[in-house]
């Protein structure tokens, strides 16, 4: 129980000052192409981590776009998100293959040693931790990614590696 | 044109029509949830499935599949019924089925269709949803739980009312409507969003639990606020007008209204009306019956001449208006008759009325979607008249036609694809057209020669010599006149009313040459239209109600009643104290004159002043003519009984003229017939979407005379106008438009709130050489640097105060 209520407090992650500039710089490159609002959206999420509330409405102002349609976008595409992630974005496959040979235990061992669970941020924003359906490498099965670097045979003891391994990492 | 066949019927439509189009022509109802005539087909609830010969082994969505020739289409064959059926069981999976307590039901499309396809049971089985419903505007309920999401709230918001504060959020079975980040609707609340919803899950706040909707009867009539003249349609229940109604078949506009014609009708059966006379005893206005006071009043008007005076609301009929014309004229003796404070309709009566001859507009509003290019100058039409908005907006997205604007702020439709705005510094509006007018002369663009005075008198306005006062490049200067030369069909739009102090007769004619010069005037989708203020504004104008031969103006009417020339002034709906300019000056007039008689639907702050209050109807409870702002004329009929022991002002003068012994007119159509400019229009034969009175054009280019406004420095730049929620001082009894905007504001730029560290929604005061008034601050990011911008209807903190009817008043603002 006690758990759980460490877990919900992990999510409030304080949005740090954001500096419309980037926002800007990624507007100047695309806002003259039809179309743009998604690679503006991208390059958005690419500059910041994720998409804030503040560069939606810039964007909106600038691209003449209403700001509810942008959070249609936003809300449409699961690529998105509208809270600050961490630097490190943990994926856990939970597919079939890598259900078959153990990614539950996978899951439960991230979670008892960064306590947090799916689609949360640790409050120093190091680690965000995902659960995700398919990473399309069933060979590899149990199979992680910590951002683009994929981690398969997945063991427990990996787990405890990789923590260690980016905890030690700048943020 | 395509044949094809629908239900064995054969019929020929257009080629773009869809299955849909070709069933309605051929009378073939085929049920649909997601589909409006205004809106583009969408395909969203997939109950207009039909089967098509030509395409079997699918079913065929009506509303998105155009038609081909030879098609053969059956719309109700088993296995059509079949998937209908399944559609209806699906969406009523999730729907709540608590139609009992839904103000929907009975109006319900969804209850409707599964009535008519007997769904009576469920194969189905799965939780309703459990979303929050949105109290969060007084205005718009939003209950997501009975959503459908057909997306016609989305779409009207985008397509017509180019607002966007609704949208579809996530996907899939979490798909719902709503607005950015969750939040609270913050929209215009014209309620098209509710309007088009076929369920209960957009709904008027106002008329919750009110009526159910079979129990009311539906009275059409025109919307009493602007001078678009839209058509309304009045839920009457038990003597009250409880709603207005959506009917997409009604008027040019397709039943779509803004906010103070949708939400706006509480004054009709408002608690504060009027109910009896009142007549001043012993300084205390005490009720008293019709004969005294009207024995009263037609003992004080018996030969006073020109002596007494009247002011009339261009919100009468145009039959009182002829009434109360002839009782002023005709019995009492005084040619001292005006609306309007007599410069707010200066625009249409002088400057049109010199330039194009008849104090009338060239164009229609229908010609705006006919145009190649609209010329919108000073106005957000948006914001004045909305409904002028949503067609300019459909015509610029639908059509591709061209925007041009204008403007000293900012505003929506300078949002729009396209548009071009030339933004001025205030006050430089008739130079800024004259330099246009310029270009047209100077690149041999002017179709018309101009004539030796007028060519001499624009020398001085050249682009380079006018970028500086009006703050606008030579080079944008130019585009905008050759764009406009360059259109086949040119369209110029302008406001005009007491709200618009700037748009007078010298902007009309400037506005005038450009037409004249540019060859715009006498084709369709082309010519001159002012957008007047009020919904019988031009008709007080056809009437003639406007000083005689000899007469005062409305300004000069009250310099009389404070000099003591004029004794007895009534006043007939208008609302100087509050309305007019100088709000110092009209106080010590009403004050000065010696008997003031004042018919209102209100006890408002003028009426507060008489000394005889007559108590008349407002515009559910009469019969008579308005003429809207592009001379459509059309009847109304009474929806409800007077309120109380009011009456229509056609009764009220129809006996002040007997009790003169004057003859008035006996019947609406035998004072409708007495207006010469609505000859060959029969009063009889007025029909639903009126008729529209003929303009005769006799151009005449006038050289505007430039006044050039300067502003001291450290000075802000205040422009009086109309707020989208508002219309005059009547909206003010209006609980709806209330609801939503019911201080008084000043909006001023973000850069120059931040300087003076004001925050959004702080108490300010406008200081200016007249007076001081607190308000509370907008920051807008619609205005420019040391410009600031105040609506005039709010009686508490009255603009008026520190606005003395100058187009720009320098005033200081502080905390």
């Amino acid at each position: 129980m006690s758990e759980a209520v460490a877990t919900t407090e992990t999510t409030e992650v304080e949005e740090p000052v954001i500096d419309l500039a980037l926002a800007e710089e990624v507007i100047q490159k695309y806002k003259d192409i039809p179309g743009n609002l998604m690679p503006v959206l991208q390059g958005i999420q690419d500059a910041y981590g994720y998409v804030p509330r503040i560069t939606v409405d810039y964007v909106a102002e600038r691209l003449n776009v209403y700001p509810s349609q942008i959070y249609g976008v936003l809300t449409f595409y699961a690529q998105f998100h509208l809270k600050p992630r961490g630097k490190f974005i943990i994926r856990v496959c939970m597919g079939t293959a890598c259900h078959v040979l153990g990614a539950e235990r996978i899951k439960e061992s991230f979670y008892d040693r960064i306590g947090i669970g799916h689609a949360e941020t640790t409050p120093d924003r190091r680690f965000t931790f995902e659960l995700v359906a398919c990473l399309g490498a069933c060979g590899m099965a149990p199979l992680s990614m910590v951002n683009d670097e994929t981690y398969g045979k997945m063991t427990v003891q990996k787990v405890d590696e990789i923590i260690k391994e980016y905890s030690s990492l700048p943020i | 044109m395509v044949t094809l066949t629908i239900d064995d019927k054969q019929v020929s439509v257009e080629k773009d029509a869809t299955i849909y189009d070709a069933a309605k022509a051929a009378g073939v109802n085929i049920p649909i949830l997601c589909h409006d005539k205004k809106l583009k087909p969408f395909g969203a609830c997939r109950m207009c499935l039909v089967e098509v010969e030509q395409m079997k082994g699918r079913l065929i969505p009506a509303c998105t599949t155009p038609v081909t020739e030879g098609m053969i289409v059956r719309s109700s064959t088993p296995p059509v019924e079949k998937a209908r059926k399944l559609v209806l069981e699906l969406l009523m999976l999730n729907h709540p089925l608590d139609c009992p307590v839904c103000d929907k039901g009975g109006d319900c499309e969804l209850q409707n269709l599964a009535y008519d396809h007997k769904v009576n049971s469920n194969r189905l089985a799965d939780e309703k949803f459990h979303h929050e419903i949105d109290y969060n505007n007084p205005l718009i309920e939003r209950d997501q739980n009975r959503c459908v999401l057909c997306g016609k709230c989305v779409r009207i918001c985008d397509e017509i009312v180019a607002r966007g504060a609704l949208t579809f959020i996530s996907r899939g079975i979490e798909t719902t409507i709503g607005t950015e980040f969750d939040g609270p609707l913050s929209c215009e609340f014209c309620g098209s969003c509710i309007s088009v919803c076929p369920v209960g899950a957009l709904l008027a706040r106002p008329f919750k639990f009110k009526s159910r909707f079979w129990a009311m009867t539906k009275k059409k009539s025109v919307c009493g606020y602007c001078g678009t003249g839209c058509n309304v349609t009045l839920g009457v229940k038990d003597n009250k007008v409880l709603t207005t109604v959506y009917d997409e078949n009604q008027g040019f506009h397709n039943g779509q209204l803004c906010v103070r014609g949708r939400f706006g009708y509480q004054f009709i059966s408002s608690d504060k009306r009027l109910k009896t006379p009142l007549i001043r005893k012993n300084d205390q206005l005490v009720e008293a019956g019709w004969d005294e006071a009207l024995a009263l009043v037609a003992e004080r008007l018996k030969g006073a001449g020109s002596a007494a005076a009247a002011l009339a609301t261009p919100r009468m009929t145009n039959e009182e208006l002829v009434l109360l014309k002839q009782l002023m004229t005709q019995q009492v003796g005084s040619q001292n008759i005006d609306h309007s404070a007599g410069y707010g309709h200066a625009a249409v009566s002088e400057g049109l009325g010199k330039s194009l001859g008849v104090a009338a507009s060239s164009a229609t509003i229908l010609d705006i979607q006919k145009s190649d290019l609209i010329l919108a100058i000073k106005t957000d039409v948006y914001e004045t008249h909305p409904v002028v908005g949503f067609e300019i907006n459909m015509a610029v997205k639908n059509k591709g036609i061209k925007l041009q604007i204008i403007s000293d702020k900012r505003g929506k439709l300078s949002r729009l694809p396209g548009a071009n705005l030339l933004l001025n510094k205030p006050g430089s509006d008739v130079a800024l057209l004259n330099a246009v007018a310029k270009v047209l002369l100077d690149e041999n663009l002017a179709v018309t020669p101009a004539t030796p005075e007028l060519a001499a008198a624009l020398n001085d306005f050249t682009p380079e010599k006018v970028a500086e006062l009006t703050g606008v490049a030579a080079d944008a200067i130019r585009d905008l006149a050759r764009a406009y030369a360059a259109a086949e069909k040119a369209i110029i739009l302008f406001t005009s009313g007491l709200a618009y102090p700037g748009a007078d007769a010298q902007l009309a004619h400037a506005a005038a040459n450009l037409a004249i010069l540019g060859g715009k005037l006498g084709k369709e989708g082309s010519g001159i239209l002012a957008l007047q203020e009020k919904n019988n504004s031009q008709g007080a104008l056809d009437v003639g109600f406007v000083p005689g031969q000899g007469g005062l103006d409305a300004q000069q009417i009250l310099a009389g009643c404070s000099a003591g020339s004029i004794k007895t002034l009534l006043i007939a709906g208008e609302n100087p104290v509050v309305s007019y300019p100088a709000q110092a000056q009209v106080k010590k007039a009403l004050d000065a004159v010696e008997f003031l008689v004042v018919a209102d639907l209100f006890l408002t702050e003028t009426a507060q002043m008489a000394d005889v209050v007559l108590p008349v109807c407002s515009y559910a409870e009469k019969a008579g003519t308005f003429t809207a702002t592009d001379r459509r004329v059309q009847k109304i009929s009474a929806a409800i009984p007077a309120v109380g022991q009011s009456k229509p002002e056609f009764q009220v003068y129809g006996e002040l003229i007997s009790l003169l012994g004057g003859q008035p007119a006996a019947t609406q159509a035998e004072a409708f017939a007495q207006i010469a400019a609505y000859a060959g229009i029969s009063y009889a034969e007025l029909g639903e979407g009126g008729a529209f009175a003929a303009v005769k054009l006799q151009p005449v280019q006038v050289v505007p005379k430039v006044v050039t406004v300067a502003v001291d420095a450290g000075k802000f730049a205040l422009l009086t106008g109309a707020a989208l929620y508002h219309c005059g001082t009547m909206s003010l009894y209006g609980e709806g438009t209330v609801s939503v905007c019911g201080e008084a504001y000043v909006e001023i730029s973000r850069n120059d709130a931040a300087k003076m560290n004001i925050s959004e929604g702080a108490e300010v005061k406008l200081t200016s050489s007249t007076g001081t008034v607190s308000v509370k601050a907008r920051i807008s990011p619609r205005m420019s640097e040391g410009v600031a911008f105040a609506p005039y209807h709010f009686a508490e903190a009255s603009i008026n105060t520190v606005w003395s009817g100058a187009a720009v008043t320098g005033v200081t603002i502080s905390k």
